[in-house]
């Protein structure tokens, strides 16, 4: 049975799903077109990065058994709520701008918040599956937000069809690791011996990882990734790319560090090659900003299982870092590209997404593309932002792990991805604009909102790279 | 352990020869003598008008969709009512609390159906 105490354990849980539900009943009652659930959800969010840290130090498992409270979750939970955050507060002027201020768009956000964070606290397979569905379901909808617009459709669709064969894959696996153990508890399954000399056991676990590996967006099950970001609502665009990965991976990671994997290095290694190699290099082909941003966050997947086969102590610093670094750099990216967006007039595609566009950007609006550069160059792994120290702590453990092959083989291919950052870099100040930009951008002024959700990824990620281990300092503190 | 499943298959195996002896003898052996209102779509009813692959309004799918939320609501109720009555009283609040939440949440998506309008049909 459930102790009342428990509740307070998961004050940040409760205190979104009462948000979620709240944000539907003011909606339904409010005026249409108000800002009032845009300030009770951006309060809610952070009310919750605070409650995060009451359960710092702990180590408890409650709620029969279901959830499990320990370091590691927690700060998965604080980057998801930080990214959420700042698409949050970038979403209110996009929406407007795009016709599609209904409060629908936060209830869902929180919602999607929800069943990531039951994923990182869980501790029952079926737990993680909900979790994952809960995720699955608001990001399927949130996908074709804008739903007068053909593209928009058209990537809720792709994602929703693909993503609920996954689901079949995911839960199958749940079923015969569940045939093999006798359990869905984590837990229990951690301490059972020898569960990687039965093959059913490996299958099931396979498919399981495959799951993941989908939503993370690893090589073979990567394809929907650039169709879906490119058809989403930027922000949203930039929300799947960073909160809905970051869940992911840190539902993925304790479970294979607890189960101690050792035969499946090889195929973590091969993955991590496939997928930055085809990451940065059709990335390189790229006109459309989304699509290119979409294929750096395969590359960043790529980077990260750099650290998942390494898995040593250095590789879990590794990803936890690179994962906030790259929530700051790849958020603020897609936020910009939504702001410099033209407002909706009715056409089937997006306007002002071109790379061409972005030519001459330094002197149209010098902030947006200062800011612009900064996250390029953050993303391309130039020294005093955040990005190179990301990628210097993840091959740095693949080469403590003996994979120096690997290593090898990242930084050549990272090297090919500083051609395409650096490419919109030279477009944005040593260009001229193109007549491709039409008049109607200059006489949109870049509203507050935007500048302070760009400034807040800029600030993580210039003093996140200027002091690397800061993140982890004030987390050891606040836990002390 | 492979052996528990041995009925399990003869009854998949008894289930396909049934329905294939029945459907393919039928048509081999049954008489027939085909006349103009046997080959209409309802043999007695109303005569068709046009397709059934037409567009419907979005109302009926939000119906439809409602009513299959609510319905399953009630549902998960009759196991619990039917239940309740058995359990100690520690756990027979414990139990009505969780059902209480489960409610309440139905009930916030019913006050926002209602007051969006999606169960008015005009």
């Amino acid at each position: 049975m459930i102790q009342l105490h428990e509740i307070y354990e998961v004050i940040p849980l409760v205190l979104i799903a009462f948000a979620a539900c709240a944000i539907l009943v003011i909606e339904a009652f409010s005026k249409k077109g108000s800002s009032a659930v845009y300030g009770f959800s951006i309060i809610t969010v952070t009310g919750a990065i605070a409650a995060s840290f009451l359960s710092l130090n702990k180590e408890l498992i409650i709620f029969n058994q279901f959830l499990r409270i320990s370091n590691a979750s927690v700060m998965f939970s604080v980057i998801i709520l930080a990214g959420i955050l700042i698409t949050i507060i970038a979403s209110k002027n996009y929406i407007e701008k795009e016709n599609i201020n209904f409060g629908e768009y936060y209830s869902l956000i929180l919602f999607s918040v929800l069943g990531m964070m039951l994923m990182v606290f869980a501790n029952d397979l079926l737990i993680i599956f909900i979790g994952l569905e809960l995720m699955s379901v608001c990001f399927y909808v949130l996908a074709g937000f804008l739903r007068l617009r053909q593209k928009s459709n058209e990537s809720a669709l792709k994602y929703f069809l693909l993503g609920a064969f996954i689901t079949g894959f995911i839960l199958y696996g749940i079923a015969l690791i569940y045939g093999i153990s006798g359990t869905t508890n984590l837990a229990e399954l951690y301490n059972q011996k020898k569960l990687f000399t039965n093959y059913v056991f490996i299958i099931g676990f396979a498919l399981f990882l495959i799951g993941f590996l989908f939503k993370i967006g690893v090589f073979p099950f990567h394809m929907w990734i650039p169709d879906v970001y490119d058809g989403a609502p930027t922000t949203l665009s930039g929300m799947f790319s960073t909160a809905g990965k970051i869940a992911a991976v840190g539902t993925i990671l304790p479970i294979i560090l607890a189960l101690n994997i050792t035969n499946f290095k090889l195929i973590f290694s091969v993955a991590a090659v496939a997928t930055m190699m085809y990451g940065n290099v059709i990335a390189l082909a790229q006109s459309n900003m989304k699509r290119l941003l979409a294929y750096s966050s395969i590359a960043s997947a790529g980077y990260i299982f750099v650290g998942v086969a390494a898995m040593n102590e250095f590789a879990l610093k590794g990803i936890a870092y690179y994962l906030i670094a790259y929530t700051f750099m790849q958020l603020g990216a897609f936020i910009i590209v939504s702001i410099l967006e033209k407002k909706d007039d009715g056409s089937r595609d997006y306007k002002n997404v071109d790379i061409d566009f972005y030519k001459g950007l330094g002197k149209r609006n010098p902030l947006m593309a200062t800011f612009m550069t900064i996250f390029l160059f953050s993303l391309a792994g130039i020294p005093p932002f955040a990005g190179f120290w990301g990628k210097y702590y993840l091959f740095y453990a693949a080469i403590q792990a003996n994979l120096i092959w690997l290593s090898v083989i990242g930084i050549l291919l990272s090297l090919i991805g500083v051609y395409y950052y650096l490419k919109i870099t030279v477009y944005m100040w040593f260009h001229e604009s193109t007549d491709l930009v039409t008049a109607g951008y200059e006489k949109e002024p870049v509203s507050r909102s935007g500048i302070f959700a760009t400034s807040l990824a800029v600030v993580g990620t210039v003093v996140l790279g200027l002091d690397p281990n800061m993140f982890f300092r004030i987390f050891k503190m606040i836990a002390e | 352990m492979l052996e528990s499943y041995i009925p399990i298959i003869i009854i998949i195996v008894i289930a396909v020869i049934f329905g294939i002896v029945n459907v393919f003898f039928s048509s081999l052996f049954g008489p027939k003598r085909p006349n103009k209102e046997k080959l209409s779509t309802y043999e007695s009813g109303i005569e068709p008008i046009g397709t059934a692959h037409e567009r419907f309004s979005v109302k009926f799918y939000m119906v439809a969709v409602l009513f299959i939320l609510f319905d399953i609501e009630v549902v998960f109720l009759y196991p619990w009512a039917a239940a309740f009555i058995n359990l100690e009283s520690a756990k027979m609040l414990y139990s009505f609390i969780s059902v209480s939440v489960f409610i309440v949440i139905l009930l916030i998506g019913y006050i926002y159906v209602i007051k969006k309008g999606a169960l008015k049909w005009d």
